[in-house]
């Protein structure tokens, strides 16, 4: 473990009654510098919560924005529920698969860019709308998503799930 | 005992038939009381509800939805429908939901004729699939490890399996991941399920998830025979059925007792069998003919033997060596064999570091570490030496809060919290003495420091149960002591003691000692230890040696000492199933039968007497031990001393046994005596560290008898290993995986080298009963042994290439 | 018709209420004064059980009643506030977190100071991280001011709240599934009993509120039980915020008294349908909930008024659907909402759900057929009521009732081997 993670999980753990507790929030430490929840991740966390990598595992997979494996940078995570479905989610999902090639929880070749449908994001008066690496935009039209598309491809998100 | 507040009786009414059961009790259970059998996945009595599958459903009037039977307490005058129309519907419903998917494999399922999804979709089942689309697949024939295969088409997620590794074995490396209905049973990525138990959870699996590899595809549950058995591969004595199909054994399957084992056996007891249709098993005798083993008949070896060890016997120099791995009617029949047949006291079955295989006072029972508050281990290493033993352990610790103290040299691999009481001989029994000093002197004098807090925590707690491993003769004593102070305080105490063998415990009640008979009883003169016999037998002072399912070459601590006695030793016969390192050195091998093969009794290490039931026939040549003693008794006109009848040996035994439980600390039992090569002392341990203290430690796969050689035992067996602390690794430079060579008094073996912190420094841990690396090599008769360090350049060399001395 | 004075709303759009100084001109932390300097603990919880204030989060349990049930054992207890609101078509709590969090950190101590909690829990959902850096800030601010922390405003109450984030599942707004998920365990409902009172979080007696639950005990406080109770009906009374969403011209959230007719919320608060659509069906209480249709629109917005008819009021999460839309598409987004959200412990909710889902999804996509209505309309007897946790209840409300009262639209799509609706569906999303 990296000094830094070290002081971030006696942090978490000092915080909590039990230090198992500290374990989501350390693998969203993590993943915001990874990228994704690595295996070391994973037995690191295991060893803080006082578990096995097994538990850590089946832990850390029931949770979806925990991500298994390397996923592009920018995630973008359209809602697909009913109230943005009302309101242009279809033809929102569409042109995004389109312009970015890819399909629900697909990454793009470079690692630039991630895909994917998500359940109700809790902002349906402002449908459709979507995530940008948790970053919300609301009443997204798709002429609005090729400006946002252009501003991201423009930048580099080095850290693409933050976690604080 | 912890007393439980007594518990209201309730009275329920279950399909208009009442039943009285006690406050607390499970609607599941007042029904089975009842008689009424309601379906269940994943609930399971062993274990804590879990409420998942939801086919327990039944109607309670006045409660509107219907209830799980499994979470559901009684009430008084509640009224339970487990047959309504309404309950038909919604365990229809649920059979639908489970069988959506469900691949219907049945064909080539081993689960096939006792799989609770068949059996209740025959009973409440819907008739036909309402589904119209692609069932959804999952992944088939995972190899889980390498005991067990996963079948996730056919998994229902009733999680007994992950819960019977978290609440039952405490390892919790079986989980589910993911979610929803793409939850899989796994383990972490990329590690196998490993697991002392792993075989319980194929039980456990309501469907043909789970299978073991051992019996896949092997039978079908209808054609097996079955009989009860016990397992015989330690001394706890679990409780199994051995299922055999034209006289082969496919499996063996749980027969609980509660007391004994609550329901589970260990994956050594369950797979160890398939060794018996491998070329290794011994079919027939064998005689040395020009240093060569040639077969024989049984007649022709029984003669052979017979003379000769008559011919030492008139000179009184012959000794047997036995008794631990054959049932009581054969450790009976063995020193009926030595007394009254051969005229000699010279019998022990002592073959390995345990001197007493049972407490002298202060006996308990396996059931009452369920209730101990304080657990002090002594040295007994549990989740190696006796793993269902260990699985009460870790209940008690982990569920009901019992603290765990463990005095040994290292501290063992437990699931469960446990503290370490560093053992050093001599010292231990010291620290024994002051503890009972300050227990008798009170709370008030306890004062400040290590021996305080222990004692403290010995009179805080409020029932003590200690487990020992019948080694050091002054430690067990001080324990004793001990024992016998916390007893005169009122605090109940108990005493097990983990046997060597699997029917040590037996032996040792037969008289399979030199100094007692059967029952313990005192014969007031003795004949030698298996110790003296081996010191007599190299000094070329004893004439024959009888062994009977005994492997001294690789357990005896003095290797190079019983080496010498067995090459030297004038006429040497040995009983076995398998050619040992020992019966290698035989003139005359008699070939035994297994226990499968027979039927009589065991004692278990609480001293409870089991009975077994024979499951197969054994082969034309082969003989138990008690027809072979029965053989040479009746060869040498002494057939009164050993009737080849099971039944009417075991009347003997227990008319002599009655009075031969351990008694009060004002009268103990008397001890099987002990040579004085085996009493420890202190100043043994080198302080200098210049070299390497040698402590063996057991490994459950480890062992040289019968195990060693079943394919499926040998597969999971480790390779010979060396542990250091991680400072002598680096201080003499090795790493995880090097291999040294290790060199001591009798010898040299070769070991990889594993690196961790549960060594002490100067300390190796080393493997034992390992037949190509015997640390016994290493070893003098007290069991203490150094060696120095010797490393090697590259791993795959054998053998290894010597570079360098470091010590 | 006026409208109503906002209470929890107030002030949010005119000021920024994640500055403390705005929170406090408005009167804010008045109450906490109020209670700490001359109420007792069992004053406090007296008067929000006088109040009838029932809960937010979706079962309307009586709030007084609920922290009533912990036992006076001396153990810790803690309070854990649910802030992972992921019901579909609610937006409220997201809203307070964002826009009003001093009042979540007021209404939390007071609750916490009336039931004696040693330490208080908010989890917020993992998408919320915008709100969760705005709680963070309004926390450093209120602990600067000495609302938070060793002796809050000089008196001897002491209180600290833990933040802890979701990590994306619907289910960890359950309430004990969340305690398993701040346990650091996998977000799966417990089997009860237990109940959290008495074994709640790390197994300590726990009360679970509400984001707006707690939002509305400072008010209660500051202005009296009588106050509280004297808006909307006797038995569940109160302001409450409903999300109101899809076809209405102004979807957002409207704070109202409780009772008032959908009617009223949705042509004086939502700005009505768009011009030229007819109602087709309102999914007034979240997903979780069924349908209510034209006839309904005189029914009282709260929890007694929509359970008469056969739905229920949930967490308040409003969502109009006009006659362009298509009930098989739309049913399919919320059972395939289930599906995707099933923790799948239990079988009705992990395997019944999973299967609605295909069905439904079938027949919008053309492909269904005769069996699957058949299985659609008996299935709800077998999957609702027999579920670990009502997650698995939650998945038949909707499709069940528009299925009852559109029978001919499901045929159709089997009939048409298709959506008789995808024009429709084009045609709303282009207004
Ligand atoms: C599947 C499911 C999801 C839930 N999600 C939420 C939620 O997001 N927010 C919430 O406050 N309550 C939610 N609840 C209700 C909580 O279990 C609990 O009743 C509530 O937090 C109690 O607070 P209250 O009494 O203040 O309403 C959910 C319940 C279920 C069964
Ligand atoms: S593998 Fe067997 S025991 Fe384990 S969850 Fe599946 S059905 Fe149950
Ligand atoms: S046996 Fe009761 S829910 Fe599974």
């Amino acid at each position: 473990m990296t000094p830094e993670r070290e002081r971030r999980a006696s942090e978490l753990v000092a915080r909590y009654p039990e230090s198992q507790s500290a374990l989501i929030p350390f693998l969203q430490f993590c993943q915001a510098h990874d990228g994704y929840v690595t295996q070391q991740a994973i037995h690191d966390a295991a060893e803080i919560a006082g578990i096995t990598p097994g538990e850590a595992e089946s832990i850390a997979s029931f949770y979806t924005l925990l991500f298994k494996e390397p996923v592009g940078k920018h995630k973008i995570q359209v809602c697909r529920t009913l109230s943005c479905m009302l309101r242009g989610a279809d033809e929102l999902q569409q042109h995004v698969r389109q312009r970015l090639g890819l399909g629900n929880g697909e990454s793009s070749p470079d690692g630039r860019f991630y895909y994917e449908e998500v359940e109700c994001l809790a902002a349906c008066d402002r449908a459709p709308c979507l995530q940008h690496n948790l970053e919300f935009h609301y009443d997204v039209t798709p002429e609005d998503f090729d400006r946002l598309l252009d501003e991201w491809r423009a930048s580099d998100p080095g850290v693409s799930m933050p976690a604080e | 005992m912890s007393k439980q507040p007594a518990r209201r009786n309730l009275t329920l009414t279950i399909d208009g038939r009442q039943v009285t059961v006690p406050e607390g009790t499970l609607v599941v259970e007042a029904a089975r009381q009842a008689g009424f059998n309601i379906p269940v996945y994943c609930y399971h009595p062993k274990m804590d509800p879990a409420g998942l599958c939801r086919i327990c459903l039944v109607e309670i009037e006045k409660i509107p939805k219907l209830q799980i039977a499994c979470n559901t307490q009684v009430a008084d005058g509640m009224v339970v429908h487990t047959m309504s129309p309404r309950v038909a519907e919604g365990r229809r419903g649920v059979l639908e939901f489970l069988l959506l998917n469900h691949p219907l494999d049945c064909p080539i399922c081993d689960k096939g004729g006792e799989c609770d999804l068949q059996d209740f979709t025959m009973s409440y089942g819907p008739g036909a699939s309402r589904l119209t689309e692609p069932k959804l697949h999952k992944p088939k024939a995972v190899d889980l490890g390498p005991t067990i295969v996963l079948d996730e088409e056919r998994c229902i997620l009733c999680r007994r399996c992950t819960r019977f590794d978290d609440e039952i074995a405490q390892e919790r490396n079986l989980v589910v991941n993911e979610r929803g209905h793409h939850s899989l049973i796994a383990t972490a990525d990329g590690s196998d399920y490993r697991s002392y138990f792993s075989g319980n959870t194929t039980e456990i699996c309501p469907v043909g998830a789970l299978t073991s590899k051992a019996y896949r595809f092997r039978s079908r549950p209808w054609d097996l025979s079955h009989a009860d058995s016990v397992c015989t591969q330690c001394s706890v004595g679990c409780n199994y059925r051995i299922d055999s199909r034209f006289g082969r054994i496919m499996r063996t399957f749980t027969r609980e007792n509660t007391a004994v084992d609550d329901g589970w056996i260990c994956d050594r007891g369950r797979y160890t069998f398939n060794y018996l249709y491998e070329p290794s098993r011994l079919r027939q005798p064998l005689i040395k003919r020009d240093g060569e083993h040639q077969p024989a008949t049984f007649d022709e070896a029984i003669a052979i033997a017979a003379e000769r060890l008559r011919t030492a016997a008139r000179k009184g120099s012959v000794g047997i060596i036995g008794g631990g791995r054959l049932s009581d009617e054969e450790a009976f029949a063995l020193q009926q064999f030595a007394r009254e047949v051969l005229g000699t006291d010279n019998i022990d079955h002592r073959v390995g570091l345990q001197k007493y295989a049972s407490p002298s006072r202060h006996e308990a029972r396996l059931e009452d570490i369920d209730d101990a508050s304080l657990i002090v281990i002594f040295g007994a290493i549990t989740p190696e030496q006796a793993p269902i033993l260990d699985l009460r352990l870790r209940r008690a610790v982990a569920r009901r809060h019992a603290k765990l103290l463990f005095v040994g040299p290292y501290k063992p691999d437990l699931p469960v919290p446990c503290r370490h009481v560093e053992y050093t001989p001599g010292a231990i029994a010291e620290l024994m003495e002051q503890l009972a000093d300050v227990v008798h002197h009170g709370r008030e004098e306890r004062g400040e420091g290590f021996v305080a807090e222990i004692a403290q925590e010995l009179a805080d707690a409020e029932r003590i149960i200690a487990v020992h491993n019948g080694r050091d003769p002054g430690a067990i004593e001080a324990l004793e002591k001990l024992m016998d102070r916390l007893h005169d305080y009122d605090h109940p105490v108990g005493i097990l003691v983990v046997g060597a063998t699997g029917n040590a415990r037996g032996a040792e009640a037969a008289g399979c000692v030199p100094n007692l008979g059967p029952g313990y009883a005192e014969l007031g003169r003795s004949g030698m230890t298996a110790a003296e016999m081996f010191a007599a037998a190299a000094d070329g002072k004893l004439d024959a040696l009888y062994i009977a399912g005994a492997n001294p070459a690789l357990t005896f601590p003095d290797g190079e000492l019983v080496r010498r006695a067995l090459q030297r030793v004038p006429f040497l016969a040995v009983a076995d199933q398998v050619l040992t390192e020992t019966a290698a050195y035989a003139d005359v091998v008699l070939a035994a039968a297994s226990f499968a093969e027979k039927s009589g009794h065991v004692t278990n290490l609480e001293g409870r007497q089991q009975a077994f039931a024979q499951a197969i026939e054994p082969p034309v040549h082969v003989g138990s031990d008690l027809r072979i003693l029965a053989a040479f008794a009746q060869t040498l006109g002494k057939e009164w001393a050993i009737p080849d009848d099971a039944d009417a040996l075991f009347a003997q035994l227990r008319h002599v046994q009655r009075a031969a439980r351990p008694r009060s600390p004002k009268d103990p039992l008397p001890r099987p005596r002990v040579d004085e090569t085996s009493l420890s002392s202190a100043d043994q341990v080198d302080a200098t560290h210049q070299r390497f203290t040698i402590i063996p430690v057991p490994r459950l796969y480890a062992g040289g008898g019968a195990s060693a050689h079943d394919p499926g035992i040998a597969a999971m067996r480790p390779a010979p290993f060396a542990t250091f602390h991680p400072d002598d690794a680096a201080r003499i430079g090795v790493v995880h995986g090097d291999m040294v060579r290790l060199q001591g008094r009798g010898g040299s073996i070769d070991v990889e080298v594993h690196v961790g912190p549960q060594a002490p420094t100067g300390v190796a841990l080393v493997l034992a009963d390992m037949p190509q690396a015997p640390v016994n090599r290493l070893l003098d008769a007290s069991g203490f042994g150094s060696a120095t360090a010797i490393k090697v350049r590259s791993v795959a060399a054998a053998p290894p290439e010597t570079i360098e001395v470091t010590a | 018709m006026a409208r109503f004075e906002p209470v929890l709303l107030r002030g949010i759009g005119q000021l920024d209420l994640t500055d403390i100084e705005n929170y406090k001109q408005l009167g804010g932390f008045a109450a906490l004064e109020k209670a700490l300097r001359e109420m007792t603990p069992e004053a406090v919880q007296g008067e929000v059980s006088a109040s009838n204030l029932r809960g937010r989060g979706g079962a309307g349990f009586p709030t007084g009643k609920k922290w009533s049930f912990l036992p006076k054992d001396g153990r810790p207890r803690y309070l854990v506030c649910n802030c992972d609101e992921a019901e579909p078509g609610t937006f409220k709590d997201h809203l307070l977190l964002e826009q009003a969090p001093f009042q979540i950190i007021e209404g939390l101590l007071i609750s916490a100071y009336a039931i004696n909690a040693a330490q208080i829990f908010m989890y917020i959902r993992g998408e919320f991280l915008e709100g969760f850096r705005i709680f963070k800030r309004a926390l450093d601010a209120a602990r600067l001011q000495g609302y938070l922390g060793k002796r809050i405003l000089g008196t001897d109450f002491s209180m600290d709240i833990v933040v802890h984030r979701g990590a994306g599942a619907y289910i960890c707004g359950e309430e004990t599934a969340m305690l398993e998920s701040i346990e650091g365990k996998r977000g799966e409902p417990r089997l009860k009993p237990p109940f959290p009172a008495n074994a709640g979080l790390y197994g300590m007696p726990t009360v679970v509120n509400n984001v707006e639950t707690v939002s509305c005990v400072p008010h209660i406080i500051e202005r009296g039980a009588q106050w509280f109770a004297s808006i909307g009906p006797e038995k569940c009374p109160g302001p409450k915020i409903i999300s109101v969403s899809g076809h209405v011209v102004r979807p957002g959230n409207y704070e109202v008294p409780m009772g008032i007719p959908a009617r009223e919320l949705i042509e004086e608060y939502a700005g009505g349908l768009f011009p030229g659509r007819r109602l087709k069906a309102i999914q007034p209480g979240g997903g979780s909930s069924a349908a209510i249709f034209e006839e309904d629109l005189d029914t009282g917005i709260d929890f007694d008024s929509l359970a008469a008819k056969r739905t229920m009021l949930g967490s308040g999460g409003f969502v109009v659907m006009d006659d362009t839309t298509c009930m098989v598409r739309a049913s399919q987004t919320l059972t395939r909402f289930f599906e995707h959200e099933s923790c799948g412990q239990c079988t009705p909710c992990r395997e019944g759900g999973q299967w609605v889902a295909r069905m439904v999804s079938r027949l919008e996509a053309g492909e269904g057929n005769e069996s699957d209505l058949r299985v659609l309309s008996t299935i709800n007897d077998t999957i609702t009521g027999t579920n670990l946790c009502p997650l698995g209840d939650s998945i038949m409300p909707f499709l069940s009732s528009v299925l009852r009262r559109f029978p001919e639209e499901f045929a159709d799509h089997v009939r048409e081997a298709g959506c008789p609706f995808r024009v429709g569906v084009a045609a709303s999303m282009a207004s």
